[in-house]
């Protein structure tokens, strides 16, 4: 069977998206709901928010980088009905006011003119990139989950646990950064921070149980389901190849250690740095685990032909250039 | 990409031939500015549009970037590849010098031509080899259908190869798979086994064509021998024989019977690895569902040892079974009596029978050298009065020559002309012919690639390939049809065709250039058709017109001709050619070099059955590994291995392995696949690795040992067919072991060569002529004339019957003699022929009648005198005059001549036809009668004409 | 209306790989690119009852093709008459159709410039028969054993109608719901 068609680049994008996503998503929940009124909210933010558009941005290269023709990306914003052209223009959307939402919180003088001129914009900014962050979140799952052929991913569990686990680490990654550079170092924002703080901690308590349920609800259904491939799959998950990397570093690694720390750890490094970066490698392990899982089903005597033909780096395919005549 | 358009004005057609296999599909030539732009199959060809692999790549392989474009000298040490690049015409005369040298130094016969399949005819190669002087000339048709057409031949007087399907209710596909080799006749196989026709294949394999059979018989590779006495048997102890084609056209049934008693299918069950059921099915199944074809494959002929008796096994199971040359069986179509044949371009009596008797091999392998070709071919002149060509049917046996230029026995062979082989590859025991080329003098080679052969030669001739060359199909001159195809474009940079190799080296050796008339192919195929009288005036009118000329379809010519084309007439089920030669007249079982049977030791340490040879898609023989479209879909060897063998041995599918013979070893990757019984390994042939560097690794070049099945191969003499000489490529003893960690490669201990073949004793260990041969042959004397033999004739013993020398014709109890293939009367003393219409004597090489007298009869104007008589001996108009001295019948006042038959006078200067009473000259344009004195003009019937 | 199908027979079929360098020949593809691999599982039973059949592939022009909705650039496109082919001049090698592929039919050479690849499929050889209406794709005039048949489902007097209308034939995955337009005609006693 011929898959892995996609390379490295592309569940590296599927976590940076996801998780820049997230972080705009959750800077707006904090911003408009949590703590509507609180002033130095935006600041807190900031840090976190440039994090999520260095994600988004590093996210974007891997996706162009990609592509057999990386110099003709635009061309995925012609057509409006797939979903990946959506997705590229929520990518496109939330990256572009996210910096401006970010500008506005930049403090140094020579660039106060621009700052200024954007900070009545900053609420609207967010409110479009948090947005648009949510369908960056929910788009990658529903785009692998749109691709049928692959049995593992033709399922609804899979958006949902792309969703949660963007969420997830965008959690982790907001309770690392926040509070930073531009937030000036007065004990207002401090405390707003450390306020954001316990919530994210509990939120993404939450959030990893729910993680953990969707996973393990996918895996040990395909585990059990009638769809051969899947199936395979789900074999290869549970106690195949994968296996380790499933139960060890995922589950146990990406999941419950946290969770575990996060609980128990209080107020310790071990729960405000391992555990946050604990989830978000957990994140990208997943992205990783479930695209090499393009399992799909065989044609007959496929997987034969295919073992059976050339290497594009053997010796004859490259012995004789046309148009230049050796004797 | 742009598309082509064949379909533009400035874009020419041509109908041209696929050079890349025997089946020479027809293929469509899209030619623009003199560049092809683009082929397709020929849909009003037999292959009916369709093109396999290598058909279809045939542009990629006219431009390929390694292909030899001109003609490469040797600078450096041999091997070492570096080249010069010459004038062609100065490479020839550079050859053609050192060529005569060798010859003033050590006689023609150091000179040898080694040939692969050539894909049409090489009678040209002969041309020269005649002239030069040597008889060691040699292709590799001994592993093809040579020894078999011999046999035949022998049985019936012609071989039987033109099954005639459309008719036919049964098909063996004997030892051939056609889905891997001959597509278009797949096709046609596969059509009329779906409207009814039985197809039994016989295979060790599940081959392509296997699963598609009615019944596939599945015997032990190399025990077809067994099998065929054992189908016999079984057809004439079961009463399934036709007795009335067997009474009345056969001999030797009753002794036939007899021998073939012992051969029952409980016999050959153990042998076979078959049922004696599975047998007798497959006989019943042939025997009853007449009229019926076997269709020649090449297995027969790569038996080794068995090779010839199975043939000849099959060419009675034919016969007994009334399947020859009737509607549905297997067609004899004899030569072509209509155009000359390839033999007829051969020049053979320009070699002196001297040099023939120096022929390397004819001293053991008689079938298919001059002592068997001489018997067969006189005998085919006497019956059919033509004959098969000396060119692949009358050879040097090929391992005995590069066994001669290591040995220098039985004398040194100094020079080799390898054209159109890579015989590394194709020829059996690949170290020792390797070590040949190595230590071979003067090394020749004309070819596309660089071979090893190539690599190791003198001088590198760049040869002319598919598009670049007419092609023709005539059987290798040896049937009576004739299909042509064109050349699409003259060949590129300095290649040449083969015709044109061999003329312009004939002629730089000093031959006479009378003997080589033809510039180019399409003159000598002209010069061949010429005698159909076609309204064509060149060859390639020929192609555009005509394409394929087939004679009025002859079936059961034999009751035409009084009987079959053998020297007593009859089939001849226990043959006296075979006997005169020294072989058993009737199929002897012989097993195949190495079984379980005859040789336990060696089954105890080889216990598995190898079985190569055979084609196999995408390749033809040991080419096309350049072509990357097709290496990529085939890019390792791969052997086929059963997997319970594989698990017995710990192989899995894609694990590189050892194969290995007494004679060598080499490596090949594991196809594990229910294709091949539990303890059959199947080999594809020929495999070598192009895309390496050849000069870095001479013990290897260009790994052509590392993957090539011929280092598993014999061809000691006591291995080759006793009677034709062939080599075993099926049924040989081996083992098989995954390659180990420390014993991956193939070294160069691993090739090195031994004579006779034993990788364990490296070296020459004996001398060829002094080994004896797998049966001693059998004298036989020759009875003494019953009658007295004038001189001028020879007597053959097996009719009691006179035929004059030269001539071949026989005299007739008349007095007459009769040429076999007019059954025409020829005067016995001038050798004239007798015509009946006009009772007169002709001479057909002058044109010159003569009376029953032997006196020259006059024409004038083709209207034949009667000097001296009397009166007319016809009825003539009355006014005529009767001029008895000239014998015509004139008009009084003018010398025109009268025409019995047309009722016209001639006019003897011009030929012109004038009335009869008046002498008016008859005008063709109008009609109408001239009075030349007058110029009036009249119509037909002397009605003035109003101008 | 014109609807193209082809319909293998199977049993014709003897794996020569013809169409697939015929195809590869013409449309001028890079070597590690194959539009209609001839797929064998090999010989199938236990010796010597053993059977083995040919499945000859291509990309089955889907009714409902998946490749063809999620492509972001509309470089994936299907006309009319079923044809599913790629516009070079819009697609930038994003692979979704290459995933979206339930049969593995669409790739990208890994032999072409790093930054100059892009998705490649089999067109029923769309511009061949463009500029030759007569002509039938490579795959089909090729075969020896004429097991490839091409032509207009909606024609009823076409040979692939006729075969349909008369001989079972199977498809392959038919449950993923695309609507192959590629009808196999099974060898006895094997299965597509």
């Amino acid at each position: 069977m011929r898959h892995h068609y996609w390379e490295w680049p592309i569940p590296t994008y599927l976590f940076l998206g996801g998780l820049g996503g997230g972080i705009f998503c959750l800077a707006a929940i904090l911003s408009f709901f949590v703590y509507p009124d609180v002033p130095m909210m935006g600041e807190v933010l900031a840090w976190p928010g440039f994090l999520g558009i260095c994600a988004l941005g590093f996210g974007c290269i891997m996706l162009v980088v990609d592509l057999g023709q990386p110099m003709v990306f635009y061309r995925a914003f012609v057509k409006s009905t797939s979903v990946l052209a959506w997705g590229a223009r929520f990518l496109t959307v939330c990256a572009i006011f996210g910096v401006l939402w970010f500008a506005s919180y930049v403090p140094w003088d020579w660039f106060a003119p621009i700052a200024g001129f954007l900070v009545p914009f900053r609420g609207f900014c967010l409110a479009i990139a948090g947005l648009s962050g949510t369908c960056i979140m929910l788009y990658t799952g529903i785009f692998l989950s749109t691709l049928k052929a692959h049995a593992f991913w033709a399922t609804p569990a899979l958006p949902v646990l792309f969703t949660v686990s963007a969420l997830s680490t965008a959690c982790a990654a907001i309770a690392l950064s926040i509070g930073w550079w531009p937030a000036p170092f007065t004990l207002e924002s401090v405390i707003v921070a450390e306020l954001s703080k316990e919530i994210l901690h509990t939120v993404d308590i939450i959030l990893v149980v729910v993680e953990i349920v969707v996973l393990l609800v996918m895996v040990l259904s395909f585990l059990g389901a009638g769809n051969k491939t899947a199936n395979k799959a789900a074999h290869r998950w549970v106690h195949g190849s994968y296996a380790p990397l499933f139960w060890g570093g995922m589950i146990f690694g990406g999941l419950l250690l946290p969770e575990i720390l996060y609980v128990f750890g209080g107020h310790s490094a071990a729960s405000t740095l391992v555990a946050p970066v604990l989830v978000l490698l957990g994140g990208l392990l997943l992205r990783f685990m479930v695209v090499l899982s393009d399992d799909r089903a065989p044609l007959p005597g496929e997987d034969r032909y295919y073992t059976r033909i050339a290497d594009k780096d053997d010796k004859f395919v490259k012995a004789w250039t046309y148009g230049e005549n050796i004797f | 990409m742009t598309e082509i358009d064949i379909h533009a004005d400035d874009v020419k057609m041509v109908k041209s031939l696929c050079y890349f296999c025997h089946a020479n599909c027809g293929v469509l030539a899209y030619v623009k500015d003199g560049d092809v732009i683009k082929i397709e199959g020929d849909p009003d060809y037999s292959n009916q549009g369709g093109l396999c692999c290598r058909g279809t790549s045939a542009l990629l392989h006219l431009n390929h970037p390694a292909r030899v474009n001109h003609v490469l000298k040797r600078v450096g040490e041999k091997g070492e590849g570096k080249w010069e690049q010459i004038d062609y015409d100065q490479a020839i005369q550079e050859v053609a010098d050192r060529l005569n040298q060798i010859k003033a130094e050590s006689g023609a016969e150091a000179v040898a031509s080694a040939g692969g399949t050539t894909r049409t005819d090489d009678w040209a190669r002969r041309r020269f080899l005649n002239q030069f002087g040597t008889p060691n000339g040699f292709h590799n048709a001994l592993l093809c259908w040579i020894p078999t057409f011999m046999a035949e031949t022998c049985v019936a007087g012609w071989s039987p190869f033109e099954t005639d399907l459309g008719a036919a209710r049964c098909l063996i596909l004997w030892g051939m798979n056609p889905g891997a080799s001959t597509l278009g006749g797949m096709h046609g196989y596969w059509d009329l086994h779906n409207a009814g026709m039985k197809m039994i294949v016989v295979d060790p394999r599940y081959s392509e064509t296997a699963s598609k059979a009615d019944l596939w018989l599945p015997l032990r590779p190399g025990s077809d021998a067994a099998l065929a006495l054992a189908m016999l048997n079984v057809i004439i102890y079961e009463g399934l024989a036709n007795y009335d084609f067997i009474g009345q056209w056969c001999s030797g049934y009753e002794e036939l019977t007899e021998h073939v008693a012992q051969y029952t299918p409980e016999w050959a069950a153990p042998i076979t690895w078959l049922e004696p059921e599975q047998i007798r099915t497959a006989a019943r199944m042939y025997a009853t569902n007449t009229p019926g074809c076997i269709q020649w494959g090449c297995t027969w002929d790569q038996l080794g040892t068995a090779s010839t008796t199975t043939s000849l096994t099959l060419a009675l199971m034919r016969a007994v079974c009334g399947n020859l040359d009737v509607p549905g069986g297997d067609g004899m179509p004899g030569p072509a009596l209509n155009f000359l044949t390839d033999e007829e371009m051969e020049a053979n009596e320009c070699l002196p029978e001297e040099q023939k008797a120096k022929q390397i091999g004819s001293d053991k392998f008689k079938l298919t050298s001059w002592p068997g070709y001489t018997l067969i071919s006189d005998n085919a002149r006497r019956t059919w009065g033509k004959t098969l060509p000396a060119e692949w049917f009358c050879e040097a046996h090929g391992p005995s020559v590069f066994k001669a230029i290591i040995t220098g026995d039985p004398y040194p062979v100094r020079a080799l002309i390898v054209n159109a082989t890579n015989p590394v590859n194709s020829y059996g025991d690949a170290k020792m012919t390797l070590e040949a080329l190595k230590r071979c003098e003067f090394l020749v080679t004309v070819e596309y690639w660089m071979t090893p052969t190539a690599l190791l030669s003198d001088y590198v001739f760049p040869a002319a390939g598919a598009l670049e060359r007419p092609t023709i199909v005539t059987h290798y001159g040896a049937t009576d049809s004739f299909l042509g195809g064109k050349r699409a474009i003259q060949p590129l940079y300095d290649r040449h065709t083969d015709m044109v190799f061999w003329r312009k080296l004939g002629l730089a050796c000093g031959q006479d250039p009378a003997n080589w008339p033809w510039e180019t192919e399409e003159e000598a195929y002209y010069h061949i058709m010429e005698p159909l009288g076609l309204p064509i005036s060149c060859y390639d009118d020929f192609v555009s017109m005509i394409r394929m000329y087939y004679p009025p379809l002859h079936q059961k010519k034999f009751e035409a001709n009084g009987g079959f084309w053998t020297p007593s007439g009859k089939v001849e089920l226990n043959s006296t050619i075979m006997q005169e030669l020294g072989f058993p007249g009737m199929p002897e079982y012989v097993g195949c070099i190495e079984n379980e049977i005859d040789t336990p030791e060696i089954a105890e340490e080889y216990p598995v059955v190898l079985t190569t040879g055979g084609g196999f898609m995408p390749y033809h023989h040991s080419e096309h590994f350049q072509m990357q479209g097709i290496r990529f879909l085939y890019p390792d060897p791969y052997f086929s291995i059963n997997p319970a063998l594989a698990e017995k041995l710990g192989i899995e599918y894609g694990d590189w392995c050892w194969i290995e013979t007494r004679r060598g070893r080499i490596k090949m990757r594991a196809n594990v696949d229910n294709e091949t019984h539990p303890n059959v390994v199947f080999a594809p042939r020929g495999w070598w690795f192009p895309e390496r560097d050849g000069s870095a690794d001479l013990a290897n070049p260009f790994g052509c040992l590392e993957s090539n099945v011929n280092v598993l191969t014999s061809v000691d003499e006591e291995d080759c067919d006793p009677m034709g000489g062939s080599w075993a490529n099926r049924g040989l003893m081996c083992k098989v072991y995954k390659c180990g960690e420390f014993d991956a490669e193939f070294t160069a201990e691993d090739a090195q060569f031994s004579i006779p073949g034993n990788a364990k004793e490296p070296g020459i260990h004996a001398k060829p002529s002094e080994r004896p041969l797998a049966r001693e042959p059998r004298p036989f004397t020759k009875p003494e004339p019953e009658i007295e033999v004038p001189e001028g004739y020879e007597w053959v013993w097996q009719n009691n019957t006179l035929y004059q020398k030269g001539t071949n014709f026989r005299l007739d109890a008349s007095g007459w003699l009769i040429n076999p293939r007019t059954k025409g009367y020829h005067d016995a003393y001038t050798g004239w022929r007798y015509d009946a219409a006009g009772e007169y004597l002709v001479d057909d090489e002058t044109g010159k009648i003569y009376t029953m007298e032997r006196e020259e009869i006059p024409f004038l104007g083709g209207v034949r005198g009667y000097p001296g008589a009397e009166a007319a001996p016809f009825e003539m108009p009355e006014h005529l005059r009767w001029n008895v001295e000239a014998g015509y019948a004139m008009l009084p006042d003018r010398q025109l001549v009268y025409d019995p038959n047309s009722g016209w006078m001639i006019d003897p200067e011009t030929g012109a036809y004038h009335d009869a009473y008046y002498g008016y000259k008859y005008d063709a344009a109008t009609q109408q009668l001239v009075d030349e004195n007058t110029g009036n003009r009249f119509t037909m019937t002397y009605e003035p004409v109003v101008e | 209306m014109t609807r193209y199908v082809m319909v293998i027979d199977q049993r014709r079929c003897i794996g020569c790989h013809s169409c697939t360098v015929a195809c590869r020949t013409w449309n001028d593809l890079p070597l590690d690119i194959v539009y209609n691999p001839v797929l064998t599982e090999g010989v199938k039973g236990t010796w010597p009852n053993v059977h083995r059949s040919w499945l000859p592939t291509l990309c089955m022009h889907c009714e409902k093709p998946a490749c063809v909705p999620c492509c972001p650039t509309g470089a994936s496109h299907q006309d009319e008459d079923g044809v599913v082919w790629i516009d070079y001049d819009k697609c930038m090698a994003c692979l979704a159709c290459v995933n979206a592929c339930p049969y593995g039919m669409r790739d990208q050479s890994k032999l072409q410039p790093r930054l100059h690849r892009f998705v490649r499929k089999c067109t029923f050889c769309r511009d061949h028969r463009a500029a030759d209406p007569g002509a039938e794709p490579y795959c089909v005039a090729t075969c020896h054993q004429k097991a490839r048949i091409f032509g207009d489902l909606d024609d009823p007097n076409s040979e692939v109608s006729k075969l349909i209308g008369s001989v079972e034939t199977v498809r392959l995955l038919e449950d993923l719901g695309t609507g192959p337009q590629i009808y196999y005609i099974p060898e006895l006693g094997g299965k597509a």
